[in-house]
């Protein structure tokens, strides 16, 4: 379990740390969905080029992928992801932010006070 | 109640366990790190059974209202509280954006001295919670396993942050 994490998580950030790849999530986000061919015209490259992109995007999870005819139309998956989860995470994300800030003040709260140089 | 879906938190501090009780039941020390990067402003603390922590916290010009209500203090070890998210008359309120999140989560933080240090452990259990509250805690703990956790928190805030860019 452990390891399937670090695995995601390693992939996630992979496809995130590519600028076209961040582009082409806000297109669709924006959007609701896209096609390949749209995202290609949208972004003035080939076909090839967008593909690869989507197919990261796809592996690590971000979108998904569904075939219409000829067509294949990409969303954005935190849509479909647990909204239950992501609500934890944020409850966790609030409650970790609030104990960094509590080991700066204990930090502080211990130095020595005195005269400064 | 043992077959509640809790989550545990923990977390070691350099500094003795009266001092980091301190942070939690001073006013002015608690406001100073609870809620990151809001402003909070710490209405009431009453840090007794039964006594009532009402919390704000300001982020771009609005307001959460968090009431508090201690059930047991046992300085500097345990902390145990009811804590929900409220109205700005202090009611609690379900979260509008998740209304099956539990409206009120038994909160149990514990201080035990380690290594001139101390080992804080966080516990949260849904409390008075419906089967559907229960159900919703329950689907958010099963989840963490399947390894998607703080990846999918980045990617939000991220596309928040591309949508500002815009």
């Amino acid at each position: 379990m452990a390891v399937r994490y670090a695995d995601q998580l390693d992939r996630t950030f992979h496809a995130l740390g590519d600028r076209s790849r961040r582009q082409m999530l806000s297109a669709i986000r924006r959007k609701g969905a896209c096609s390949a061919g749209q995202l290609a015209a949208l972004f003035d490259s080939a076909q090839q080029t967008t593909s690869k992109h989507l197919k990261v995007l796809e592996e690590a999870g971000l979108v998904a992928r569904s075939v219409e005819g000829r067509h294949h139309i990409f969303t954005l998956r935190p849509d479909r992801m647990s909204q239950a989860q992501v609500w934890l995470e944020h409850h966790l994300q609030f409650w970790r932010g609030s104990l960094d800030q509590l080991d700066n003040l204990l930090d502080e709260l211990q130095q020595p006070k005195g005269p400064r140089k | 109640m043992t077959d509640l879906p809790a989550y545990v938190l923990e977390r070691e501090f350099a500094a003795p366990p009266l001092l980091v009780w301190r942070t939690w039941t001073e006013p002015a020390l608690l406001a100073r790190w609870y809620g990151p990067n809001v402003e909070t402003i710490i209405h009431r603390l009453d840090v007794t059974p039964g006594g009532l922590w009402l919390n704000e916290m300001k982020m771009r010009g609005q307001s959460a209202f968090q009431r508090t209500e201690f059930l047991e203090v046992d300085r500097p070890r345990r902390l145990v509280a009811l804590m929900a998210s409220a109205d700005a008359q202090w009611n609690i309120v379900a979260s509008p954006m998740m209304p099956d999140w539990p409206r009120i989560l038994l909160t149990e933080v514990t201080f035990q001295p380690k290594n001139g240090g101390t080992h804080m452990r966080l516990v949260w259990t849904p409390h008075d919670a419906s089967p559907a509250e229960i159900a919703c805690f329950k689907a958010a703990m099963d989840s963490m396993g399947k390894g998607w956790g703080s990846g999918m928190v980045v990617l939000a805030e991220l596309l928040e942050e591309l949508k500002r860019a815009e």
